[in-house]
């Protein structure tokens, strides 16, 4: 049970980066990898608290994070991979790039430093692959049904390979040349490098998943055909329609989505050919609009390609400024100023931005009109409302403006349309224990919940694969 | 993956605790909706429950909530299992109510007496009297205004408790009057009750040390409960407390956490048909707690009977508690159940947390009285039949019950109520006190020195136990003076003889005592001795009953002759001489000093971890009949000891006459080899390692002066 009173004895070690201007110079993950011998302190911290906040309510998997603290704490390696690989199918990933709501809500938290929960996960499954404990485990028998996957983001990925563990034949779908969705074609490589990907990918391989990839659904191969030839569908194409930005000037070059923008960007770095136009910040005066996670990356990514300057401009106020170590609203996810490895490399933030127009010169975008704006306080049950700042409009002269302010549903393509499957008020595909409106259809992750996070996404792809078990077997 | 299933899940802990921080009704709501709903997942018989329709009234017509709230209390949670400033928000907060806070058997720091500058009142109502009796001395049973025996806890009916050593700092161990590091083992059963009439005697006992306070008794749910509760009742106790079987605490043993005990919803509605079917109800109030959460638990548990309601997990939660389950370990990252300066630091409970949970408690009750027609919570007590089983709860498990014993209304003989409507005739009219009092007056108001003779006999129980009070009452633990009292009685005590007797009062008897001489004594001085004219040895003869001097925390007593069965169990700071005793003599002593000048029965010294023991042992047999398990036996070598040992017997032979006394110094050099020193493992290690830091400070200290010189 971790060490009795061992948070008392170490304090918490955060991860480390590598310095800014030599992690500029490469795409390589900017963190610096703690082997988990490092981390057998970090482990002691953990209470294994009768009520461990960070299993049921931080962590969206139910990750049994306090057993396998406790067997970092007991050196026992290869007891915290199993008990890591009962809930996530991919902590290579989660142990990256998630926000680690657990850690937020670590018993912790509520007075102290948490533990370092997320740090650990990928320890563990770093010495996992090194030691050759991650192997295909494929089923022992076959049932006979077979599901077609239709989109290889995290949900994608972990239901195919629930399924196929259970006995199905699984063909997952990607309209991209290699599988991973977001994960490959979203995210940096400096902050998941793609190897990690293929790493997993021979698992499923060997597990027996068969990957389709440059195929979209809808376009190149039926619904019709599809719902023939599979005995069931799950669709977990994420949701990848980009929110616009509706403003005079909008049409300009040079004003771009950043998912095409970090897409193309991640395409390049692996040597992947791509037919759009090219997309670079060399050189240029960047501007990102919207102050999230996709934001940020884009701010890394023009740091990289060169850019002069980068700004982020975010609508919503500025978040409370927190540097204690404790979480001022535990065990829920705080509202306070994230500042990312990205932020750090060089970028100049602002809050309370409207984006009034852009205006340009030969169809290129030169200029951008904003003004700040206030928030008002709603009242019971409706909205904050913003209230423009007399006098306070301001320009500024960019290059390229990448529009990272989240997406609004899945993309209504003809894998959508096709089979008619009914959506939700915000346009993403309705569904009840996975199930969508038409009987064979599942869906699962993004597309049905709206973007929210891989582990969110891990989450949903594992229990629709169980939701898909059930009704393939009656 | 889905997790293990608690009543108290962390998304209640959560909504409830947002919910007093910021006084949110809505929030509590969402809390009890968490509760209720798993307590329907049949975690709990009460989830299989629901309430008949009534005929509603309108909410603003139902009895307030300040009325409810003083129904409620908290559960007994000891100061040294939750850390001082848990045990006095608690306290603070349920005295603000006007309900009550238990003490539980850890004792209590008398600062906490006196109100505070600003009126708040940190003292816990509810002082308890379990069976290690720890801390329980004249000043804390004076010191409130209920006395709460426990037969039994909930979650471990039938076993002691134990404070594990590092949790014992000086603190817990001045207040429990132990030593600091040692481990505490409070005993399974009570050594004075062996019978239900034992049990009415302590009651008696305690109604005498305390007459201004109510006295009750704690039960555990179990079959045959409502039996036990029935000679509760006759044994005139104003109160009885039927506990559940899942109440919970961090430190109890998991064995008996998950398979001992009832519920309390079994134990109540027994209980509740005993006392109504064989007349006993109107006189004895009745209470139930183990895990309580919600407004519905508190109609369920008022509907089978209750008519007060006890919380303890809940409550703790309020204020901050998360439900670590590791109070055990003295790591609580919250402050709640540690000692740990460090982490006591972390506490961020306050009154006003607890207060407004007691509020939202009785407000959703309220709410329910509203729907069933309950103007006040009176004429709810004991309406079973406006419950029945919801057929709703559909579990294969659930089809094979049948309830309807417990959901059973009872007969009523002679119209007996459903409820308490009268009080506990208490029968003082033997009593010596009452004119005790009035003859010490002037010693127990100007301090004047004053001896008095009197007569007893042995229908005269608890002698000395309300001239006691009065003294504390104005003198709190220090007392009089020595021997500004002295009484000398002359024949044959009752029981309880000297029970609770405080500093500057001494009692010299001439004749004989029965059981529980000495009960709980408090830092008076007892003397015992067979009348002059007797003809037999006292030294050869029994003088005085079973169960002397038990749990004593302080003062003397010198005894002239045998003393039976258990002497001197749980004493923690009295020092008695004595010349002989029965089987299991200085049980589960932690402090003080025997010396028994003569044979001792088997069992001597059983989980005895404080206090030391001399031991005449003429025969050399004393060995066999000491448990060795955590004592070791010594000869009497050092300086100190022998002259302790040697003012000691001479004290006694000048007190008592005592021929044995005198025959051991006559011959002094040859006597003293046979004496045997019973010494606790744990204690010597304790009091090395205090002697270590005391010489250690001394020498900084000289270091620093000469630094400064």
């Amino acid at each position: 049970m971790g060490k009795t009173n061992g948070f008392l004895e170490y304090r918490r070690t955060e991860l480390k980066y590598r310095e800014v201007d030599k992690r500029l110079n490469d795409y390589d993950e900017v963190t610096i990898d703690k082997s988990i011998e490092e981390l057998v302190e970090q482990g002691g911290r953990c209470m294994e608290c009768g009520t461990p906040f960070c299993h049921i309510i931080g962590c969206p998997i139910i990750n049994l994070i306090p057993e396998w603290n406790d067997a970092i704490w007991r050196g026992q390696w290869k007891e915290a991979y199993e008990r890591l690989e009962i809930t996530n199918n991919f902590p290579e990933f989660t142990g990256r790039v998630c926000p680690a709501p657990c850690e937020t809500s670590c018993t912790l938290s509520i007075n102290d430093a948490p533990v370092t929960i997320k740090q650990n996960e990928r320890a563990i499954i770093e010495k996992a692959f090194d030691e050759g404990w991650v192997i295909p485990r494929p089923p022992k028998a076959d049932t006979g049904k077979s599901v077609a996957v239709i989109g290889s983001g995290p949900a994608g990925m972990a239901a195919s390979q629930q399924l196929r563990r259970a006995g199905h034949a699984v063909t997952l779908f990607e309209k991209n040349r290699k599988i991973g969705g977001l994960l490959r074609y979203g995210i940096p490589d400096f902050k998941l490098e793609k190897n990690v990907i293929d790493r997993r990918l021979e698992q499923l391989t060997a597990e027996g998943v068969l990957f389709e990839t440059g195929v979209t659904v809808g376009e190149d191969i039926s619904i019709r055909y599809l719902r023939d030839k599979f005995d069931a569908i799950l669709f977990t194409m994420g949701a990848g329609e980009p929110r616009d930005l509706p403003v005079p000037g909008r049409e300009l070059d040079g004003i771009h989505y950043a998912m095409d923008y970090l897409g193309q960007s991640n395409r390049r770095v692996a040597n992947e050919p791509f037919e759009e136009r090219e997309l670079s910040a060399r050189g240029k005066t960047v501007l990102v609009i919207g102050g999230g996670d996709t934001g940020s990356d884009c701010v890394g990514t023009a740091r990289r390609q060169g850019a002069k300057v980068v700004y982020q401009y975010e609508i919503m106020p500025k978040p409370m400024i927190w540097d204690k170590p404790w979480n001022p609203s535990w065990p829920e996810w705080p509202q306070i100023l994230r500042t990312s490895s990205s932020h750090k490399e060089g970028c100049e933030r602002d809050w309370n931005v409207e984006t009034l127009s852009f205006e340009g010169k030969n169809g290129t975008v030169s200029k951008g009109h904003f003004r700040f704006i206030e928030w008002l306080p709603g009242g019971k049950g409706t909205r904050p409302s913003m209230e423009a700042v007399e006098g306070s409009e301001f320009s500024l002269e960019v290059d390229l403006v990448l529009l990272a302010m989240g997406f609004v549903h899945v993309e209504h393509g003809r894998a959508v349309t096709d089979p008619a499957v009914e959506l939700d008020g915000r346009g993403n595909i309705k569904a009840d224990d996975y199930r969508s409106s038409v009987d064979g259809i599942f869906t699962a992750g993004d597309a049905n919940t709206g973007a929210s996070l891989v582990v969110r996404a891990l989450n949903h792809g594992r229990l629709a694969a169980e939701s898909i078990h059930d009704w393939l077997m009656g | 993956m889905k997790s293990d299933r608690h009543l108290f899940s962390a998304e209640a802990i959560v909504a409830m605790q947002k919910a007093v921080r910021n006084k949110d009704f809505n929030s509590f709501k969402e809390y009890s909706g968490i509760i209720n709903d798993r307590a329907r997942g049949l975690n709990t018989l009460r989830g299989l429950f629901k309430f008949k329709k009534g005929h509603p009234v309108a909410l603003d017509e139902v009895e307030p909530v300040e009325d409810i709230v003083k129904r409620f209390t908290t559960g007994a949670m000891s100061y040294g299992s939750i850390s001082r400033e848990a045990h006095e928000t608690i306290a603070i907060a349920m005295n603000r109510l006007g309900g009550r806070s238990n003490s539980g058997e850890g004792g209590e720091d008398e600062a906490r007496y006196p109100l505070d500058s600003d009126g708040s009142d940190r003292k816990s109502h509810t002082k308890q009297i379990a069976s290690g009796r720890f801390g329980v001395n004249a000043a804390y049973l004076a010191n409130c205004n209920e006395l709460q025996i426990k037969m039994a806890q909930g979650a471990k009916p039938g076993e002691g408790g134990q404070l594990p050593g590092h949790k014992v700092n000086e603190e817990i161990a001045r207040v429990r009057f132990t030593t600091p590091g040692v481990m505490l083992i409070s005993p399974p059963p009570h050594h004075d009750i062996y019978s239900i009439e034992d049990l009415s005697q302590l009651i008696f006992d305690l109604k005498n040390a305390n007459p201004d306070a109510r006295v009750s008794v704690k039960l555990v749910s179990e079959v045959g409960v409502g039996t036990v509760a029935a000679g509760v009742a006759k044994g005139k106790a104003d109160m009885v407390l039927i506990s559940g079987g899942d109440g919970g605490t961090g430190a109890s043993p998991l064995s008996s956490i998950k398979y001992a005990g009832t519920w309390w919803e079994l134990g109540l509605a027994e209980t509740q048909q005993v006392l109504v079917m064989n007349k006993l109800r109107s006189r004895i109030r009745v209470q139930t707690d183990g895990q309580l959460k919600t407004g519905r638990d508190v109609a369920i548990a008022t509907l089978l009977g209750a008519e007060e309601y006890g919380f303890g997990s809940a409550a703790l939660v309020s204020l901050g508690c998360v439900m670590m389950r590791a109070c055990h370990t003295n790591a609580c990252p919250v402050g709640v159940a540690t000692q740990n300066p460090e982490l006591r630091k972390r506490f961020t409970g306050k009154p006003e947390h607890l207060m407004n949970f007691m509020c939202f408690i009785a407000e959703e009750l309220r709410g329910i009285m509203a729907e069933l027609g309950f103007r006040k919570l009176d004429d709810m007590i004991g309406r079973v039949d406006m419950l029945e089983v919801d057929k709703a709860v559909d579990h294969y498990k659930a089809k094979g019950l049948d309830f309807s014993k417990v959901l059973m209304p009872p007969e009523r003989v002679d119209g007996e109520p459903l409820r308490c409507t009268s009080q506990q005739e208490h029968d003082f009219s033997l009593s010596l006190d009452p004119e005790l009092v009035e003859a010490c007056k002037p010693a127990i108001e100007k301090g004047e020195s004053l001896s008095l003779d009197r007569k007893i006999r042995n229908c005269n129980r608890s002698v000395g136990a309300t001239l006691s009070y009065n003294v504390t009452k104005k003198y709190g633990s220090e007392g009089l003076p020595e021997d500004t009292i002295t009484v000398n009685f002359d024949g044959s005590a009752g029981q309880s003889f000297g029970a609770f007797l405080t500093k500057g009062i001494t009692f010299r008897l001439k004749g004989e005592s029965n059981d529980y001489f000495g009960k709980g004594l408090s830092g008076g001085r007892l003397i015992l001795q067979p009348p002059l004219d007797s003809t037999f040895s006292g030294f050869r003869n029994i003088i005085t009953g079973n169960v002397n001097l038990f749990g004593a925390s302080g003062g003397e007593a010198f005894i002239n002759g045998m003393a039976g069965e258990r002497f001197c169990v749980r004493n923690s700071g009295a020092t008695a001489v004595v010349e002989g005793v029965g089987d299991h003599g200085c049980e589960y002593m932690t402090g003080g000093t025997a010396v028994i000048l003569g044979p001792t029965g088997v069992n001597f010294a059983a989980g005895m971890s404080g206090g030391v023991a001399y031991v005449y042992d003429e025969n050399q047999l004393f060995d066999t009949r000491c448990n060795l398990e955590m004592v070791d036996i010594e000869p009497i070598v050092g300086e100190k000891d022998i002259i302790r040992l040697k003012i000691l017997v001479q004290r006694h032979t000048g007190y008592t006459d005592s021929l044995v006394g005198g025959r051991i110094l006559e011959s002094w050099e040859e006597s003293l080899p046979s004496f045997v020193k019973v010494m606790p493992i744990e204690y010597r290690k304790a009091l090395e390692k205090i002697r270590e830091r005391e010489t250690q400070n001394t020498e900084t200290t000289a270091i620093t002066e000469e630094v400064f010189v």
